[in-house]
């Protein structure tokens, strides 16, 4: 693969830029027709889900619908929902709900502090060894980049329970970083809260999903509480499952590159899009796939414009694919289910000493302006 | 907590939506009964409000919501009929300039017989407490529109009181027929056209002596009212004889030398942070909306405290009174604030 040198660097600026602007100029009705109508979908499910679980009295079937019913709801009000509300996708409604500054999801995480996470750590500095905490979440050894460690060596595992309690590595995702509960602070790092507002937020979201999910509901459903709470657990499973499958699929794949500090450090619009096109990968699939992932399916495309609303995405990725292809840059999508494979791949390679680096080099000529 | 949503009916929102599409939470919905374009552009609209209305005191006024391809907008009217006409009909009347380059007002002007829309429940103390006392109103264009709901709402007419016009063309005054016809009707009231074509601003300033009354209130556009406070103030009326309301967002002139002069302001939005340079000159809100983000907002001219933002450092000013802000963290409005020095803001 050709590296881009900055003149190139700036044009795919240009181009990328021409598409956002070409695809803002069409969002409008239709958007907010489709959100509120997944909105819909979503509030149906989660209803007739919880009910469906208490009929499991008439047949343990009944149960299992409700289950993947409130699993879906779940599902979607993560991905498509919160995860683009939260991103300020729809905030150009001044919807009452559907709006940035105003959204909760439920999961355990504090919305406020996923955005702090996500949107701006993750986002700012995609894939950027030590920046990017998103990249192995501070448990997982992903490339060479980072030294080998004997707890590495069993990843795999450590991978598999992340996944299933994937809300709550989230949700304690900023307190790890801040070292809240550690007195050895990082040298340098800056919090936009103070650590005391950090615990709060994490135990107040954190107690109202517990007892929304094993208490309330269980106590509502009476003799069949005990149903109920382990329906709430599946369905949190399959929803944790799901959500940490797809962000795998679309940041950890065989083929996605990671960047060092110095790299990016001044790096123009033209690099910080080229490092977003390199840091995530893509999966294919139908129309409902999309729709579960959040349209995180087009990860590069998402992290290329985060804040077009998610359903653009997959006609973006035709472009996109183009531009990649003008300027040489390698675009990384496959199926699903290759995708997996090949994070399956990367998380057990690197839970031996050894592997490759998986850092771009740039040179630091291709540095122009800077981007912030 | 339940619906992970700050009320539980937002939580419903999507279900009342699909029996009631045009639902909004504090709003309440209207029906358009009659829309009549009148000269110089301006508007007049009956509306028949739902029966949860709560009804309102003449001078106070309501938000408007309306949906442009996809995205709620609102902005704040005086209403200018009876409260009479809307405890006998449930009908609320509008009466507001057109303006064509405006983002809400064509919109307005666009809807049909039939369309229904939502308003916010009436807010503003500008209302006409003391009826007891001799009164003179002095309102000026459109700043006519909450003073005639106060004059025509009126039932027992208990002293003198004058109502003094404002206006650019006689004939064309909006809701002159009405007022004229009051006058009419009621020995009390006596009214007074100043038509700006024929009586300049000084005699109009200086004809105020004529007019003596326990209490004043003003409406209009900013300059006329500070010009017409003074004056009062020069005949000895304490501040606290005058009411005054607001007709829209009156904005400081900045030096012109200084209103496009650009200010660096950060937005916190969403956890990521964004750097626009806003000219002196204009609002936070659209400096943002210029630059690609989309804070919360509805009235833009500082009543309805959707937009209030925290202010991290940096030095604001109110653009209704020229007042500065401190540098340190507070809450502002970012409607009616523009910057002066270096900003960070959450939005």
């Amino acid at each position: 693969m050709m590296m881009p040198n900055a003149q190139q660097l700036d044009a795919l600026q240009v181009d990328l830029d021409a598409l956002k602007q070409k695809v803002q100029e069409q969002v409008g009705e239709s958007d907010a027709r489709y959100i509120k109508r997944v909105l819909l979908v979503q509030r149906l499910s989660a209803i007739s889900g919880r009910i469906f679980m208490v009929l499991g009295f008439i047949t343990p079937w009944f149960w299992l619908l409700g289950v993947l019913l409130l699993a879906l709801a779940k599902i979607l009000d993560n991905m498509e929902i919160g995860h683009n509300v939260l991103h300020g996708q729809y905030d150009w409604m001044n919807h009452p709900l559907l709006h940035s500054k105003r959204y909760e999801w439920d999961i355990v995480c504090d919305a406020g502090s996923w955005q702090r996470t996500h949107n701006y750590e993750h986002h700012t500095y995609t894939n950027i060894i030590g920046k990017d905490r998103d990249f192995g979440y501070g448990l997982l050894r992903l490339s060479n980049d980072l030294r080998w460690r004997v707890r590495n060596l069993w990843q795999g595992g450590t991978y598999l329970l992340l996944s299933m309690l994937f809300q709550w590595g989230i949700a304690y995702h900023e307190l790890a970083g801040q070292r809240v509960f550690s007195k050895k602070k990082k040298v340098g790092r800056h919090s936009q809260v103070s650590d005391q507002a950090l615990k709060k937020a994490f135990l107040s979201k954190g107690t109202r999903q517990l007892v929304k999910d094993y208490l309330f509901f269980p106590l509502v459903a009476g003799p069949m509480w005990l149903w109920v709470i382990a329906g709430n657990l599946l369905a949190n499973f399959i929803r944790n499952l799901w959500t940490s499958t797809v962000i795998f699929c679309g940041h950890f794949t065989k083929d996605v590159h990671t960047f060092t500090e110095s790299q990016c450090s001044d790096e123009s619009r033209g690099h910080w899009y080229y490092r977003q096109m390199l840091g995530s990968s893509n999966f294919t699939g139908p129309t409902y796939l999309h729709i579960l992932t959040g349209h995180l399916s087009c990860q590069i495309e998402h992290h290329l414009f985060p804040d077009i609303p998610a359903r653009h995405y997959p006609a973006m990725a035709v472009d996109v694919q183009a531009i990649a292809a003008k300027y040489g840059i390698a675009y990384n999508t496959g199926s699903f289910f290759s995708q997996y494979v090949s994070v399956f791949w990367r998380i057990i390679r690197y839970s031996f000493p050894g592997g490759a680096k998986t850092t771009r080099l740039v040179n630091p000529k291709h540095r122009v302006q800077s981007m912030l | 907590m339940l619906g992970n949503q700050p009320a539980f009916i937002l939580y419903i929102l999507p279900l009342i939506n699909v029996l009631w599409p045009d639902y909004l939470p504090n709003a309440f919905s209207a029906k358009v009964i009659s829309l009549e374009q009148k000269a110089q552009g301006m508007l007049y609209i009956k509306l028949k409000v739902s029966k949860r209305w709560p009804g309102f005191s003449g001078g106070q006024h309501i938000d408007l919501f309306l949906i442009n391809n996809g995205r709620i907008v609102t902005r704040t009217f005086s209403l200018c009929s009876p409260v009479s006409r809307w405890q006998s009909h449930r009908e609320i009347h509008l009466c507001c300039k057109v303006q064509h380059n405006g983002s809400f007002t064509p919109l307005l002007a666009g809807l049909a017989v039939n369309d229904r829309l939502n308003v916010s429940k009436a807010r503003g103390d500008f209302v006409w407490a003391n009826s007891q006392q001799s009164t003179t109103f002095i309102a000026a264009g459109s700043g006519i529109t909450p003073i005639a709901a106060m004059l025509l709402s009126q039932r027992h007419w208990l002293a003198p009181v004058t109502l003094i016009y404002r206006v650019k063309t006689a004939e064309n005054a909006a809701l002159l027929p009405e007022l004229q016809a009051l006058a009419k009707q009621h020995k009390q009231f006596s009214l007074f056209i100043s038509d700006s074509a024929v009586e300049s601003a000084e005699r109009f300033i200086d004809s105020l002596a004529h007019f003596q009354s326990d209490q004043y209130y003003l409406c209009g556009p900013p300059a006329f009212m500070q010009i017409v406070r003074h004056q009062l103030n020069m005949f000895n009326i304490q501040d606290d004889c005058i009411f005054q309301e607001q007709f829209g967002l009156s904005v400081i002139r900045v030096d012109e030398k200084n209103a496009e002069d650009l200010v660096q302001a950060t937005f916190f939005h969403a956890g990521t942070n964004r750097v626009a340079h806003i000219a002196k000159g204009v609002s936070l809100l659209q400096g943002a909306e210029d630059s690609g983000l989309s804070p919360r907002f509805a009235c833009r001219m500082g009543v309805c405290f959707q937009c209030v933002c925290q202010k991290v450092t940096g030095q604001v000013r109110d653009m209704r009174t020229g007042i500065l802000s401190g540098h340190g963290e507070e809450q502002i409005q970012l409607c009616v604030s523009q910057p002066v020095t270096e900003l960070v803001v959450k939005l």
